[in-house]
């Protein structure tokens, strides 16, 4: 193909991944090694505000931001380099926390216990979603001809739902005496709760993230399937093959494809893990990488947010992503390189 | 294929359906639930006892519930019009359907029957039922208590249907560029193998990872300036972003672009490369070539990957939440304002009745579409 | 139907009818609020004057401080309270109000107006602070005295599990965030602490500090395990439910636990005044009100007025008694509203309205859980605050 004519035909998606992902990605490297600030003076003012009963009043020394002459904010904006890196990594206490050989230190730093928790959903799930995907696949396909067709609609409903509504709707089933921790209180014949301890939130989200995505994996090892070639199969029969051996030689090598597809999909969405935490509320005992960049761009009460922070958080992040994918990536160009 | 020798021992086949079923208990239940509690008054929806939760002691006394031989119509009736949804639709669909433009006709085809399905359970079931239940007695005499009034509350009191018909607004926006511009895109890719267009796909795949929170929240004040920057180029016809739907449709297109060209470019890999170069001998251009050859061939795909584009967009809750002002809101956003500092346990209650309607398209929808999405997919959309 | 639809009806069907004849509005107005049921009662009212679009949405902070700053401003009105006027105000976003209200605002109450160096930038229309709730039935049963200190409060926690009918003592919005950040806030003030030194550096890492942690530490033991995940809706649900026996909790909320709609306790809650730290009262005061656009034409702004003096009209306060504590004329105290009555009477005072504190609560909201799920103690996590704090202040260019 010419390369106008490629032009042509990719021109409208470039250009709409350009001004909506490329450019605010290159302006939030900008903002990470930059810090803009406004410029403030110190004013005593008078406060009047309503109390029940009347006003209250108060002299203040407020700190307020000088305007320019157009009525905006003047500000002043600096280079300060890697500085914004270094608050959000905190190197000194890294380095004590090693030194001292101690897990615990190293888990009381904001950064570091976002990364471990987001490695360990990452990657603890990566498997248990190929593995649940496959496993209704080679099930549904087993079945009866006619309860297919329902079997298929209730294994995509996880999937589908709403992620808001989904993460939600497990956390009644929990929280409080929702109806699961009393059954399991019945079961156990003791008091559970299920939001009180990091572990069994952390569970709870790994169980939910399962739930949610496995149904996909399914999907697609399940399309997968159809397409395996019956010649192969047959003449693994003749040669005496068991079941075990067809799965293990025949099946998996031709739904690897697959399973690379889904490991990227899935590296990629788990490690922005964010809607389970806050489904969950579990920042109180995990936080996720994501979930520390939101913390920094949330606006603190009187509406300023940690702009630099949050920039260079979500760059660690898509590092991180980058340094993630290039595992299965190296195996796609080398593909590439051979065909 | 020789059958015996495929023939499954009973122990497997009992292990494996028995999986499947409590498979799909795990897939249904939670869903199920929040079906069951949109039903029920806020001191029985979140009652720690589930029998009281599904018998709904409080809301019967208090409202009215369901006798036996309602229940008993009302599932038989909803088995039939599923039932039929499966086995007789796809036939007359076919039947009617234009020259291979499956898409359409099955949007039609879905609507009417959805629209029917409604009016049979919501208007003519009950009234059935009202002549019905005095007459019958002990049959006729509530046993579960229900009522409809956070559902009335939700698209009533509150106006859902102004964001229902949002959400639809952005969802077929959504799926309509998305798709239109991704496969041209997927085309161009498939069809190249310069290294500009390796490259482009490796981007695109680093774009995909980006965590949306940061790529909203710097949209936020030039979507709201808008007029004020766009003034150099439109003067006094520069629109105010923030709030359009149509920009929103922009924004969510450009997010959902990776995934989709990645999807379209596998899926037009496996359409060989011969069909499109014998048209061009013909003496067609690249673009008569697509639109002769390609087009016609594609649509499994493209439902397939427009099925994905529907759920990004229909679910999507960070971008129409930041970006949208109330009177365009869709219904994600719309749902989790119901959720806010001062909610009530019957604003809670009325939020889980929201949520469960706007579960109900994706019910048909997957309904209609499952044959698709498997054969889409089988097709070649995963491929790569 | 909710009872509060039906009053949110009449409202409306009254503005129709009778009372509201002089609010016609014929100005296009765009107004953008909290959904809080006041609001929807104010914005309902409104609605019913013709030409005003509304949108009640919870992040409304997220937005109106760059909505303001356009030319002209996307709304021409929003609500507004202690935390979010302040970068509304620093920005020069607001329109001085004090000409318009001496035109228009007759009949609002004097108590109403947030005046900054004697020019009024906002309006409240209710206030809310936060009070002690707690079931008569089991105090008398036990012969318990209503507390009046959090010692008392604890105390008296101790001996209700004797009673037996209820899961837990008490229950109280400690979630992961802002509500956690803002029990420690309520407490440091309750023990007389000053947040700031004189050069705005933090000084929390002290004594009174330490006892207001191990306060909260002795309080999550008499509650829910699950603490760190309730806010205050979660609590107001275990009041409805009969699960604690009593609660230090918003005054927004007394009306909901006595709702037969949605309580099971209903009729047996009664309020009292907030509890006492060793200095004062640990509650602190907030009010809710609406402010007016600087960026929109004198028309527009002089409509905006009309509609907010309508929206508290006497008879629109009086068909809506109960369901905030007014601040406008027409509001009769019921016994939903004793308990903020009794907390405004003693010494509580307002939330802080400046930046340094915005930027404390938020080192707060994610440094305070460590302690709680006893990761780290009470000196380090109060120092690691105070770092968060510093390292924060200086990125948004408030320290040197």
């Amino acid at each position: 193909m010419k390369k106008k004519t490629f032009a042509i035909f990719v021109g409208p998606s470039v250009f709409m991944m350009v001004l909506f992902i490329a450019a605010p990605l290159l302006s939030i490297l900008w903002l990470s090694v930059h810090v803009t600030q406004p410029v403030y003076e110190q004013v005593e003012v008078e406060i009047c505000t309503p109390g029940l009963l009347g006003s209250v009043c108060s002299t203040e020394l407020k700190t307020r931001p000088l305007l320019d002459e157009s009525g905006r904010i003047l500000t002043q904006t600096t280079f300060v380099g890697l500085q914004s890196y270094r608050n959000v990594i905190e190197p000194e206490k890294l380095r004590s926390a090693i030194a001292n050989g101690s897990w615990r230190e190293l888990m009381n730093i904001r950064f570091w216990s976002a990364l471990r928790f987001t490695l360990v959903f990452t990657i603890l799930t990566l498997p248990l979603v190929l593995g649940t995907g496959l496993l209704i696949a080679l099930a549904v396909n087993n079945t009866l001809q006619r309860i297919k067709g329902p079997v298929i609609f209730v294994s995509l409903l996880p999937f589908i739902i709403t992620p808001v509504i989904g993460a939600l709707s497990i956390r009644w089933l929990f929280i409080g005496d929702g109806i699961l921790t009393a059954g399991l209180e019945w079961w156990l014949d003791r008091d559970i709760a299920m939001f009180a301890q990091a572990w069994t939130i952390e569970l709870m989200m790994y169980m939910y993230r399962v739930w949610h995505v496995a149904p996909f994996a399914f999907v697609v090892f399940y399309a997968g399937l159809q397409t395996v070639n019956n010649d192969a199969v047959e003449a693994a029969i003749i040669d005496g093959a068991s079941r075990w051996q067809r799965l293990r030689y025949v099946i998996i090598p031709h739904l690897m494809p697959l399973v690379i597809f889904l490991t990227l999909i899935h590296l990629m969405d788990a490690y922005r893990v964010f809607e389970e935490i806050v489904g969950f509320s579990a920042s109180a005992y995990v936080i996720s990488l994501q979930w520390l960049t939101y913390e920094f761009l949330l606006q603190d009460g009187t509406g300023a947010r940690a702009i630099s922070r949050a920039s260079a958080s979500a760059i660690l992040t898509m590092i991180g992503v980058a340094v993630l994918l290039g595992l299965p990536l190296r195996r796609v160009w080398r593909e590439r390189k051979g065909s | 294929m020789s059958s015996a020798a495929l023939r499954q021992p009973m122990s497997l086949k009992v292990l494996s359906n028995g999986f499947l079923a409590f498979w799909c208990i795990v897939a249904a239940f939670p869903i199920a639930w929040i079906a069951v509690m949109s039903f029920k008054t806020p001191i029985d929806a979140f009652d720690s006892n589930p029998f009281r939760v599904i018998f709904g002691p409080h809301t019967r006394t208090n409202i009215g519930g369901l006798s036996l031989i309602d229940i008993l119509l009302g599932l038989a009736l909803a088995g039939m019009l599923v039932r039929q949804a499966i086995r007789w639709l796809p036939g007359k669909v076919a039947e009617y359907t234009p020259n291979g433009r499956t898409g359409i006709s099955w949007l039609v085809g879905g609507g009417a029957y959805t629209l029917v399905s409604l009016v049979l359970l919501v208007v003519v079931l009950p009234a059935v039922l009202g002549v019905l239940n005095p007459v019958l007695g002990p049959l006729g005499t509530s046993i579960v208590g229900l009522t409809t009034e956070h559902y009335e509350a939700v698209w009533i009191d509150r106006g859902f249907t102004r964001n229902f018909a949002n959400s639809m607004i952005v969802t077929s926006g959504v799926v309509l560029v998305s798709l239109t511009v991704g496969t041209l895109a997927g085309y161009g890719l498939a069809r190249s193998d310069s290294v500009i267009a390796f490259w482009l796909l490796v981007v695109a795949l680093v774009f995909r990872a980006l965590p949306h929170s940061v790529l909203v929240a710097g949209y936020l004040p030039y979507f709201i300036t808008s007029a004020e920057w766009l003034a150099p180029i439109f003067g006094d016809a520069a629109p105010t972003l923030y709030g359009k739907p149509w920009a929103i449709i922009a924004v969510l297109v450009a997010i959902n672009q990776p995934f989709t060209i990645w999807m379209l470019r596998s899926f037009f890999q496996n359409i060989p490369a011969e069909l499109d170069e014998a048209a061009r001998v013909d003496g067609c251009s690249h673009f008569g070539a697509f639109r002769r050859v390609i087009v016609p061939v594609m649509w499994p795909g493209v439902i397939t990957t427009g099925l994905f584009s529907f759920l990004l967009a229909y679910n999507d809750f960070l971008v129409t939440s930041l970006l949208l002002d109330a009177q365009n809101m869709t219904m994600v956003p719309a749902i989790a304002n119901m959720f806010n500092r001062e909610t009530t346990a019957s604003d809670e209650v009325q939020a889980i009745a929201a949520a469960v309607s706007i579960t109900a398209p994706l019910f048909v929808l997957v309904l209609v579409f499952q044959r698709q999405i498997v054969s889409g997919l089988t097709a070649g959309a995963v491929k790569g | 139907m909710k009872p509060r639809h039906i009053l949110l009806a009449g409202a409306m069907a009254m503005s129709a009818s009778m009372a509201f004849a002089d609010c016609t509005n014929t100005v296009p107005v765009k107004t953008i609020s909290n959904a809080f049921p006041a609001y929807e009662i104010m914005t309902g009212v409104m609605a019913g004057c013709g030409n005003v679009e509304s949108e009640l949405d919870k992040d409304h902070r997220l937005k109106i401080v760059d909505a303001f700053s356009a030319n002209p401003s996307l709304y021409s009105m929003t609500s507004l309270t202690n935390s979010t006027s302040v970068p509304m105000i620093d920005a020069d976003l607001l329109r001085p109000l004090d000409d318009l209200i001496a035109t228009h605002g007759s009949s609002l109450n004097p108590n109403q107006f947030i005046e900054i160096d004697g020019k009024t930038m906002a309006i409240a229309a209710f206030a809310n602070t936060q009070h002690l709730m707690y079931r008569e039935d089991i105090f008398s049963d036990l012969g318990i005295a209503v507390p009046t200190t959090w010692d008392e409060y604890i105390a008296a926690a101790e001996k209700i599990p004797a009673a037996g009918v209820v899961d837990y003592p008490i229950g109280h919005y400690m979630k992961d965030g802002w509500n956690l950040a803002f029990v420690f806030v309520n407490h440091f003030l309750g023990e007389g602490g000053e947040f700031f030194n004189a050069d705005w550096t933090p000084s929390i890492n002290n004594e009174k500090g330490v006892t207001v942690l191990e306060r909260m530490a002795k309080l999550a033991t008499l509650m829910d395990p699950e603490y760190l995940v309730s806010d205050t809706t979660f609590v107001t649900k275990q009041m409805q439910q009969g699960k604690i026996a009593m609660a230090n909790l918003w005054a927004s909320r007394a009306g909901a636990v006595n709702d037969p709609a949605e309580s099971s306790v209903s009729g047996k809650v009664v309020m009292a005044a907030g509890l006492r730290g060793s200095e004062r009262i640990a509650s602190t005061i907030w009010w809710d009100g609406w402010a007016i656009a600087k960026n929109i034409s004198d028309e527009e702004a002089a409509a905006a007025m009309k509609l907010i003096v309508a929206s508290m009209a006497e008879d629109v306060i009086q068909a809506n008694n109960d369901d905030a504590i007014w601040l406008a004329k027409g509001f009769v105290p019921g016994a939903a509203a004793k308990g903020a009555f009794d907390t405004a009477a003693g010494d509580a005072v307002p939330y802080p309205m400046n930046k340094y504190i915005g930027s404390m609560h938020s080192a707060l909201g994610s440094g305070l859980a460590a302690f709680m799920t006893g990761d780290k103690d009470a000196a380090a996590t109060l120092a690691d605050i105070e770092a968060a704090y510093v390292s924060d202040a200086k990125e948004k260019g408030l320290l040197k």
